[in-house]
């Protein structure tokens, strides 16, 4: 009957795909299963890209998302903890799975990162932020740059001023914005940001400042007069918020500058996702620039636990070598407002400020890891608090803030 | 709000019947009563009125800052987004994706965590077994531990039970963690019974569970109202132990509230996060809504006593 | 004697043996373990490196840690006796035998119905000077109006004690009404018969007699009290600054984002410490009192 004549003609086609993607037994055994923290409408946009990718080459994404880092985190630890590990784990590029290295916990992926020459391709600080004595641990899969400048094209227009490139610039840009009535920075005033706006103004005045400081820890550098200079400049920078910026999330201040209520704002590049939410494009009624000589770069990887299964293992080949996959990574970071993580591809379908970061990224001399590769994340924290103290205590003195930003410095036990 | 509202107007003492007296008839202390219950209402509701407007309004409109404007017109798009297509992830199927398995943990562990917290209450309050005030001392203070504290330990000890990650797993950890509560509550309750009543059910030669089961728990409605209000919502909006404990088959609908919410990057959209507040909600409300007539049971139950 | 005594608790042991289980194995057992790694270095996973009580050195040097510790005082005092306060007195007042009576109690619990993560951002905007109340009053045609504390250091925490006791009071007041409900017909009688007025009749007879409910109250709120962290994140982050930390996030966030165990686990041995120094004269007390002619 008709049943039987369907039944058939499926098991065919089943079979001649099979053949086509020549591995028949492997492919129903090809199952990944990856816990994320992308889940708003852009970000789930940008990791259908490495589903479907994953897919074509044979596989079936399992989608654990769990929204927040740290959540994500959580439960991806303790599931490998808990001896149910999944197949693949989103870590930001950095220290977050140092632990997990050190307890013998992750596969390397040496032979992978041989094969796609990883050396010649990928950032050094990216590199070397996923590599731990000699092995690498994690693919990275795109780099977000922290230090972006946004900026309303019409509000810029209106103050007479222009797109600044250097602190100076800035504060010049500022006082004329701040002449026409409009809040010239448009701030979110929560610890995270706190710190985002002060490393940004790091990284403008000096990018071998940015990186010692962070790196060597040494106290001598942050009572040395350059850095200084910088603790002031973000002082200064309280005159040009509005009080309400106080325990505003990122988004709403990248609203004011969308609605010409602010002029500009220092937020990664993933405040892209905002602008285009409300139909504006790049060089129409936005901007974006990179203020001062570094190009702070973060980013995402995923990790692979150790599991014993063989299938698993299999499945944890194809979709590592996936994410570096020349096609997967434009389509994916396209998505994402990020950057793609190898530099011998072409970005020229990416937009004005993701090719600006590209060719930036390329620069040695412009490339600076972000705060999190260069500091374990208790450090990290312990400045972000001290930093935000300052912001929020305009009376509080910068020696006391030096002292305080050294001691946190060395808190690590 | 006062409390001299109602309490400086002299009752006249033909008034005095809270448990009885027909409802309808006006006196000036009742508008005071009403007046400081309406007000109070008015308080207590205006952040759900700001919720409401809010995800009815477009992301424009909200942008324009407007906290306590009408919306332009009622647009219930952000609700129907919420629970249909948000996305949580790879997918965007809203936040329904996770009722039923918010359900299937909700039951059992309501019931298994209240039936051990009364029991133990029970036991507790009048059977003075040795030991037992070292018990109930720990367990008290064990209440005050912030429990991420224990997840650690309790992945190892669950997975060598072979429940971890699994729905029996996440219902032994919330009968573990609605433990202390649920004894003090129950204790607490029993402990302001008349002793008599156990005595004169002694003297009639009633054992533990015959006392427990036809004297005690028919006296407990109210304090079982209160102990289903504290369960069903700490355990309906728990989010960490479900997300940890329960396995990715089981994952509890708080964990797609929390991807729609709580996107650190991407794009937010204030409208479909109130939405999906609120309708998260609805399953508890229900349930505290529900439970009105028991409480009124419970003027009943305090007659059995006269 | 002493073998029936024994036989009579049999049931008794057996009923309580699962909650023994749990505390010795859950209570004791973790917490005893999170005070061992609270002497070592440890960051994501355990670690046996020990450091003595370097992690409490570091703890105690902390200023957020000690801003955060402040915080609760402050907060714990006011939002148990605002919560108690408001809880009862509705409770009094819907036990009036009231019309709508199943409303009004939903009404004053939905809070406790939702969660933090969102309505923590609904007050967030209510207290912020340039959308919320502040911006409504001025509006209404008082230009000078000020309502700012959520972004004054000093008044923060006070926000936050509003928001909680928004969330809280309806539970207390279900707590109360349970109590009220389970208040003997008899003593009705006699207060009518007496003729004493009904504001009397509560504060003097009634109220006393709900020694138990406020207890459970009492107790609830406190937990939430050491517990609170929801709350915070969603309206204020913790800032300005430091000024509205509270110790169950810094733990929360040592725990997890900064990846540092032994810190954070000095910090809940730190707060268990101070809750058994405030615990042990009242359980104390309860035990003093049960002495002299408690049940059984």
């Amino acid at each position: 009957m008709l049943s039987k004549r369907t039944v058939c003609l499926a098991l065919a086609g089943a079979l001649m795909s099979g053949a086509a993607a020549f591995t028949p037994a492997q492919a129903a055994e090809l199952k990944a299963e990856v816990i994320h923290w992308w889940t708003s409408g852009g970000e789930s946009a940008a990791v259908k890209v490495f589903a479907d990718q994953f897919t074509k080459a044979g596989g079936t994404w399992i989608d654990t998302a769990i929204a927040g880092g740290a959540n994500a985190r959580t439960a991806a630890i303790n599931r490998v903890v808990g001896g149910k590990p999944p197949t693949a784990m989103q870590f930001n590029t950095g220290k977050q799975f140092d632990d997990l290295v050190a307890g013998d916990l992750l596969r390397d992926m040496d032979a992978l990162a041989k094969a796609q020459n990883w050396d010649k391709i990928v950032p050094k600080p990216i590199l070397d932020a996923v590599t731990r004595n000699g092995h690498v641990y994690a693919v990275p899969v795109n780099i977000h740059a922290q230090n972006w400048l946004w900026y309303n094209k019409a509000v810029l227009e209106k103050a007479g001023a222009k797109e600044p490139k250097t602190i100076d610039e800035l504060f010049a840009t500022l006082d004329k914005i701040k002449a026409t009535g409009v809040i010239p920075l448009a701030f979110a005033s929560q610890k995270t940001w706190e710190r985002g706006l002060f490393n940004s103004l790091l990284a403008a005045q000096s990018r071998d400042l940015f990186v010692n400081v962070y790196t060597k820890r040494d106290v001598a550098l942050v009572k040395s007069p350059e850095f200084r200079k910088v603790a002031e400049a973000f002082g200064k920078m309280r005159d040009y918020t509005d009080p309400s910026s106080k325990g505003r999330n990122w988004n709403d201040a990248t609203a004011l500058v969308i609605t010409g209520k602010a002029g500009m704002q220092f937020m990664g590049d993933w405040a892209k996702g905002e602008f285009n939410a409300a139909g504006q494009t790049v060089g129409k009624e936005y901007g974006c620039v990179v203020v001062g000589p570094s190009y702070v770069m973060g980013g995402d990887v995923f990790a692979f636990a150790k599991i014993k299964d063989a299938d698993q293992t299999a499945a944890q080949d194809v979709l590592a070598k996936t994410l570096l996959d020349p096609e997967t990574q434009i389509k994916f970071n396209a998505k994402k407002g990020s950057v793609p993580v190898r530099t011998d591809i072409d970005v020229s379908t990416l937009d004005a400020c993701a090719q600006t970061g590209a060719k930036l990224l390329s620069d040695p001399k412009a490339q600076a890891p972000a705060v999190e590769l260069m500091t374990p994340a208790t450090v990290t924290g312990a400045v972000e608090d001290v930093i935000s103290q300052y912001w929020n205590n305009p009376s509080m003195p910068v020696d006391d803030f030096l002292n305080k930003f050294a001691a946190a410095l060395k808190s690590d036990i | 709000m006062s409390a001299t509202a109602s309490a400086s107007v002299p009752a006249r003492s033909g008034a005095i019947e809270p448990a009885g007296r027909k409802p309808g008839r006006i006196s000036v202390e009742m508008i005071g009563v009403y007046a400081v219950l309406i007000l109070a209402a008015l308080a207590i509701a205006m952040p759900l009125y700001v919720m409401v407007v809010t995800s009815m309004k477009t992301m424009p409109e909200i942008r324009e800052g407007a906290l306590f404007a009408l919306p332009s017109r009622a647009n219930w798009d952000a609700w129907v987004k919420a629970w249909t297509s948000a996305c949580t992830g790879l997918t965007c199927e809203g936040i329904r994706v996770g009722f039923w398995n918010s359900v299937q943990i909700l039951i059992p562990s309501v019931i298994v965590s209240i039936a051990v917290g009364s029991i133990n209450g029970y036991a507790l309050a009048f059977w003075n077994v040795p030991g037992s005030k070292i018990l109930f001392g720990i367990l008290l203070l064990g209440a005050f531990v912030p429990y991420p504290i224990f997840v650690y330990p309790l992945v190892r000890i669950l997975s060598t039970l072979g429940l971890y990650g699994s729905l029996p797993g996440i219902v032994l950890i919330h009968t573990i963690f609605g433990l202390p509560v649920m004894t003090v509550l129950f204790r607490n309750f029993y402990a302001s019974l008349p002793i008599e009543l156990f005595k004169a059910a002694r003297v009639d030669g009633a054992g533990f569970v015959r006392l427990y089961l036809k004297i005690m728990l028919p006296m407990s409605i109210p304090i079982l109202v209160v102990a289903v209000i504290l369960q069903v919502t700490g355990i309906w909006n728990d989010f960490l132990l479900g997300l940890v404990f329960a396995g990715r088959e089981n994952f509890p609908m708080t964990v797609q509230l929390n991807n729609i919410v709580n996107s650190t990057q991407g794009e937010r959209e204030y409208n479909v996060e109130m939405a999906a507040t609120m309708l998260t909600a609805l399953v508890p409300l229900a349930v505290y809504f529900l439970s009105g007539r028991w409480f009124v049971r419970g003027i009943a139950s305090g007659a059995v006593k006269g | 004697m002493k073998p029936r005594r024994f036989l009579r608790h049999i049931p008794g042991f057996i009923a309580l043996a699962p909650a023994t289980l749990v505390v010795l194995v859950v209570y004791i057992g973790c917490v005893a373990w999170s005070i061992q790694i609270s002497t070592t270095n440890s960051r994501i996973l355990p670690s046996s490196q020990y450091v003595g009580l370097r992690q409490y050195e570091i703890l105690f040097a902390n200023e957020r840690w000690l801003t955060s510790l402040q915080n609760l005082v402050i907060f714990g005092l006011l939002f148990i006796a605002i919560a108690i306060a408001i809880g009862f007195l509705l409770a009094i007042l819907i036990d009036q035998k009231i019309q709508g009576e199943g409303l009004f109690r939903t009404v004053y619990l939905y809070p406790f119905s939702m969660s933090f993560v969102v309505t923590g951002l609904a007050w967030q905007w209510i207290l912020t000077p340039a959308n919320g109340i502040e911006k409504v009053v001025r509006d209404l045609g008082f230009p000078n109006f000020r309502f700012d504390w959520i972004v004054d250091q000093q008044m923060v925490i006070y926000t936050i004690v509003l928001a909680a006791v928004w969330h809280a009071a309806g539970l207390v007041m279900a707590i109360a009404l349970a109590g009220l409900r389970g208040i003997d017909a008899e003593i009705w009688k006699a207060i009518r018969i007496d003729g004493i007025p009904k504001w009397r009749a509560y504060l003097f007879i009634v109220i006393p007699m709900l020694k138990a409910s406020l207890a459970t109250a009492v107790v609830l709120l406190s937990i939430s009290v050491v517990r609170l962290y929801d709350l915070v994140v969603a309206m204020t982050h913790g800032g300005p600054g430091i000024a509205s930390e509270v110790p169950a996030k810094f733990v929360i966030d040592y725990l997890f984002e900064r990846q540092n165990i032994g810190l954070a686990t000095a910090g809940t041995t730190v707060m268990l410490v101070t809750v058994l120094a405030v615990l042990t004269p009242y359980v104390y007390l309860q035990h003093r009192r049960s002495l002299k002619g408690g049940h059984a």
